[in-house]
């Protein structure tokens, strides 16, 4: 039954692009991918009718109110959901205009297409599954549409995917990966936006921080600030809840006296997200478009979510100094009740530390020596006592857990502090000569208010957990095993920790090397590989050159081993042959007597020995089963014969 | 470009032999993406694109996963031609007007089943064949033959797309095999009485017969007419044909002179052609005389008679 659905190629292709778009159900709002698939249900229906298909009058009222819905269901056509959105219906009416065998390999590429769209949401080892399965099924399809036999048709899909996989592997690996977008950034509408939340709680980063999207890209006009020194602020959380920071209050005005630094004029564009757009610390005017809030933040005179660009100056290491009411003061000193052992351990620095800055200097190296550990995976906190339950046991955390921490234990010790969020770090594009700061370079630091100088203080403690951090970027930063971190729940069997850490650790390889490899990984291998010092045309080329031959064993090995056909079947092909060049045409169903009735008019010679071979190849071929040795000595006769060549 | 195209394919069909037999080799396989390839990798090419902005490394192993299924499209396609054998088949003769057969005989001797279309020059409606491991099929391609004499072959092109559709593996075959256009038969009643006979048939009186060939056993043969000594050697029945006649037949003669000086060539030839083949309906024999060329009684008369018809020249 199912193998003659399957019979006809289309049938195929529609169950292909289904089993393609299927994990959209989770990724989009359900209902849309539901809708085509219903729509593919319905085509196969109509195709095993051989019904009539409905007109294209009908079709293109139907396609608008269904990109109607799209719009009012996520507000958007372009970018990640809007575009999947958008491609999967026009696979589904599509899949009503197709007629011919080109209309269905159009809708097979589309299938081919829309494999990648899960992949714009989720990179994690499951997608790559699904992406193999994907194309197992596409690729059957298309045998099945180009008039392959059903029989054994898997097998082949199957045969040709594992065939091209190395292939793929080494491209993957040697194809230059560009540090940034291809086409120069600047200029494109292709930014998304800068994804920060309203409020920050455990976790809320570190998801922003796996997706690579591009947040926003900049250019410097001259001099540029090191990689450590880029820190580009929104946001500033001032309200703490025990769990999560919040925007509660803010200052109404701010009175700041900048001082020293050095400056530093650049220009910016990106989407805003809420009519914000990241500055670099600090920016001492105003951009145009836009003000400058308290707290140096920016936010745009309009509101929208188109591409914006300004340019600004900013002061580097500059400090930042104002003055700070009593009120004022007493606000970001503001806790809610909770964490006493963290409260104790504040106190207990602030005497240990003296001033503002000593305290600072045992926070830090508190973090610096305490076994904290920085990683995107940290144990749950799910206590009361959230800080405490970080600061004493758990001790793993992104920086978010650091900042947190390290604000509530200001505040616990007397002193204004708050957290700004932002991003820190980016990435030279040298081809675009642009940095770009993407998703994952998402962080949160703190700002502490000193009293003795009245400056509002920048310290970021996850530098001083993981100092390559800033230096270098989210993904040189995270430790790959951490096999000594003491993991929460001492009651934890060893077994079920290894599982865990094991588990971990594989999760962790695969961010790295799959979807984490970069231009960087690239080059770093490169010179390992010692294929160059650099990925230029010259390396490149070299390197496909030599991956690409490597890669290619399997295809020559599967040329050579051709199975070989067995003697006798060859030998009466080589004998038809022969006669057929005398023009005695033999065709399949004759049989040896047959074939020796219409070679009578050969020359005696020819005859008597075309007769004596055929009776040996019909003796061995019907009477008894003939010895291998046998037969091939046969075979050996056969090429021989060589008839009318006296 | 379709001047290109026509130029590059002349200039490609010239460099080519003709050819009674031939084996398919790296020499004679082309290959190019088809329609459906080339849009397979515009789809790897937007892939990559869309992984270069986003930076989803999984992307581009989708847009490589593609290039190299395009690679091994390549190979399979090139498989499907590569070793493959093909020999001309003498072509029947038709006459003026009608189709006759361009046969041609494709071996397929390796283990390989191969999926295989062919047709005449570029425009030709395409003949499809499935060929099994280790087995031959002949195909015949149709071709209107308009006027009298020999047409050779037609170049022929072989291609196949299997097994994905992605790419196609074709080649140039250019045959060295001809098909011949008889005349056009037109009734010349007048002459086809035995009246209007001109000249003498040998009339053979005597029971003792010459000896003329060997010919197929037929039901109705006499013993005596069995030849005894080949049925000894080859275990096959063969009778012994005579040249002479049934008593009271007599040879007609088909002549280039039984019509007058202003009948033109092709209408003489016409009408011979037509007499040829009502002696052969009645079983006449005959004997057909042209300039230069006299075909007399004799096995395949019909065959050789019609040949000379479609290929005479007038001596200059």
């Amino acid at each position: 039954m199912i193998r003659s659905l399957l019979r006809q190629g289309e049938m195929a292709v529609l169950l292909a692009v289904a089993l393609v778009i299927l994990p959209l159900l989770l990724l989009l709002p359900p209902w849309l991918p539901m809708l085509v698939l219903c729509m593919l249900a319905l085509r196969a229906v109509l195709l095993r009718r051989q019904a009539v298909l409905p007109s294209l009058y009908l079709l293109l009222p139907l396609l608008l109110l269904a990109i109607g819905g799209l719009w009012l269901s996520l507000n958007t056509l372009v970018g990640r959901e809007g575009g999947a959105a958008l491609l999967i219906l026009l696979l589904g009416f599509k899949s009503f205009e197709s007629r011919q065998q080109r209309d269905w390999q159009v809708l097979l590429a589309l299938g081919f297409f829309l494999a990648a769209m899960p992949l714009l949401f989720d990179q994690s080892p499951l997608a790559a599954v699904w992406l193999a399965i994907s194309l197992l099924a596409l690729t059957w399809a298309m045998l099945i549409l180009s008039g392959e036999m059903v029989e054994g048709s898997l097998r082949s899909a199957m045969q040709a995917l594992s065939l091209s996989l190395p292939l793929m592997l080494v491209l993957f690996v040697v194809m230059p990966r560009l540090p940034g977008p291809l086409w120069s950034m600047p200029h494109d509408q292709h930014v998304a936006g800068t994804g920060l939340s309203d409020s920050m709680e455990p976790g809320s980063i570190s998801q922003l921080v796996q997706q690579q999207e591009p947040a926003f890209s900049v250019v410097f006009a001259e001099r540029v600030p090191a990689v450590s020194e880029m820190y580009w602020r929104i946001m500033i959380f001032d309200d703490f809840d025990g769990r999560r920071w919040q925007n509660v209050r803010g200052l109404s005005s701010e009175t700041v006296r900048w001082q020293g630094g050095r400056l530093v004029s650049y220009s910016l564009t990106g989407k805003p997200s809420k009519a914000r757009l990241p500055l670099l610390e600090y920016t001492v005017t105003a951009p145009a478009g836009g003000v400058l809030e308290p707290g140096n933040l920016f936010k745009l005179a309009r509101d929208g979510d188109e591409l914006f660009r300004f340019q600004a100056e900013s002061l580097l290491a500059g400090h930042y100094r104002t003055v700070l009411s009593r009120a004022d003061q007493d606000f970001y000193r503001h806790l809610p009740p909770g964490n006493p052992a963290s409260r104790q351990l504040a106190l207990q620095w602030r005497a240990q530390g003296g001033d503002g800055a000593g305290f600072i200097r045992t926070a830090l190296q508190y973090f610096r020596l305490g076994g904290f550990a920085y990683t995107l995976q940290p144990p749950l906190l799910n206590s009361e006592d959230g800080i405490d339950q970080f600061m004493f046991s758990s001790r793993q955390g992104f920086c978010e857990h650091y900042a947190s921490a390290l604000a509530f234990m200001a505040r616990a010790a007397g002193m204004p502090a708050r957290i700004v969020t932002g991003y820190q770090g980016g990435q030279f594009n040298p081809v675009g000569q642009f940095w770009q700061v993407r998703s994952s370079d998402a962080h949160a630091w703190v700002e502490i208010w000193l009293a003795e100088s009245g400056e509002w203080l920048r310290v970021d403690p996850t530098a001083a957990v993981a100092p390559d951090r800033v230096a270098q970027g989210v993904s040189q930063s995270i430790p790959a095993m951490q096999p000594q971190l003491p993991v929460l729940g001492r009651s934890m069997p060893g077994w079920l920790l290894r599982v865990q850490q094991n588990w971990q650790a594989a999760g962790f390889a695969w961010q790295q090397w799959v979807v984490g490899y970069d231009a960087g990984k690239q080059l770093n291998l490169y010179r390992w590989l010692g294929l160059g010092d650099q990925v230029d045309s010259g390396t490149v080329l070299r390197a496909v050159l030599i991956g690409g031959s490597l890669a290619c064993l399997p295809l020559l090995l599967l040329w050579r081993r051709r199975p070989s056909v067995p003697p006798l079947q060859q030998g009466r092909h080589r004998l038809v042959q022969a006669l057929a060049a005398m023009g005695i045409v033999v065709v399949d169903s004759d049989g040896p007597l047959d074939i020796l009735n219409k070679a009578r008019r050969l020359p005696e010679p020819d005859y008597r020995q075309l007769k004596a071979l055929l009776k040996e190849y019909a003796a061995m071929r019907y009477r008894q089963p003939a010895a291998p040795q046998q037969a091939r000595q046969w075979l050996r006769r056969v090429k021989a014969f060589r008839p009318g060549r006296q | 470009m379709l001047l290109f195209r026509k130029s590059l394919q002349r200039w490609l069909l010239g460099r080519l032999p003709l050819q009674r037999a031939g084996r398919l080799g790296q020499k004679r396989i082309y290959l190019l993406p088809t329609r459906f390839g080339l849009l397979l990798l515009l789809v790897a090419l937007a892939v990559w694109v869309g992984a270069l902005n986003y930076a989803v490394s999984l992307a581009y192993a989708l847009a490589f996963w593609i290039i190299g299924l395009m690679l091994v499209a390549v190979l399979m396609a090139y498989r499907q031609l590569s070793g493959l054998s093909w020999t001309v088949l003498p072509g029947e003769g038709v006459f003026v007007g009608q189709h006759a057969d361009c046969r041609i005989r494709l071996d397929n001797d390796s283990a390989l089943a191969r999926r295989l279309q062919l047709r005449a020059g570029q425009e030709g409606e395409p003949l499809s064949c499935l060929l099994a491991a280790g087995s031959s099929q002949s195909l015949a391609l149709p071709l209107l033959l308009a006027r009298r004499g020999r047409h050779a072959y037609p170049a022929l092109q072989l291609w196949s797309t299997a097994p994905f559709g992605l790419m196609r593996a074709f080649a140039w075959l250019r045959p060295d095999g001809h098909v011949l256009a008889y005349p056009l038969p037109v009734p010349d009643r007048e002459r086809n009485d035995l009246h209007s006979e001109q000249g003498s048939g040998r009339q053979s009186g005597d029971d003792e017969e010459d000896f003329s060939h060997l010919a197929e056993y037929r039901q109705g043969d006499t013993p005596r007419q069995i030849a005894w000594s080949v049925l000894a050697r080859r275990d096959v029945l063969v009778s012994k044909r005579f040249a002479s006649q049934p008593r009271g037949q007599s040879i007609r003669q088909l002549a280039w002179q039984d019509y007058p000086a202003t009948v033109d060539v092709e209408s003489r030839l016409s009408r011979l052609c037509w007499r040829v083949q009502q002696c052969e309906k009645a079983g006449q024999h005959y004997r057909l005389h042209l300039p230069g060329v006299l075909i007399e009684p004799q096995p395949q008369q019909r065959e050789l008679a019609l040949a000379a018809l479609a290929e005479f020249q007038l001596p200059s």
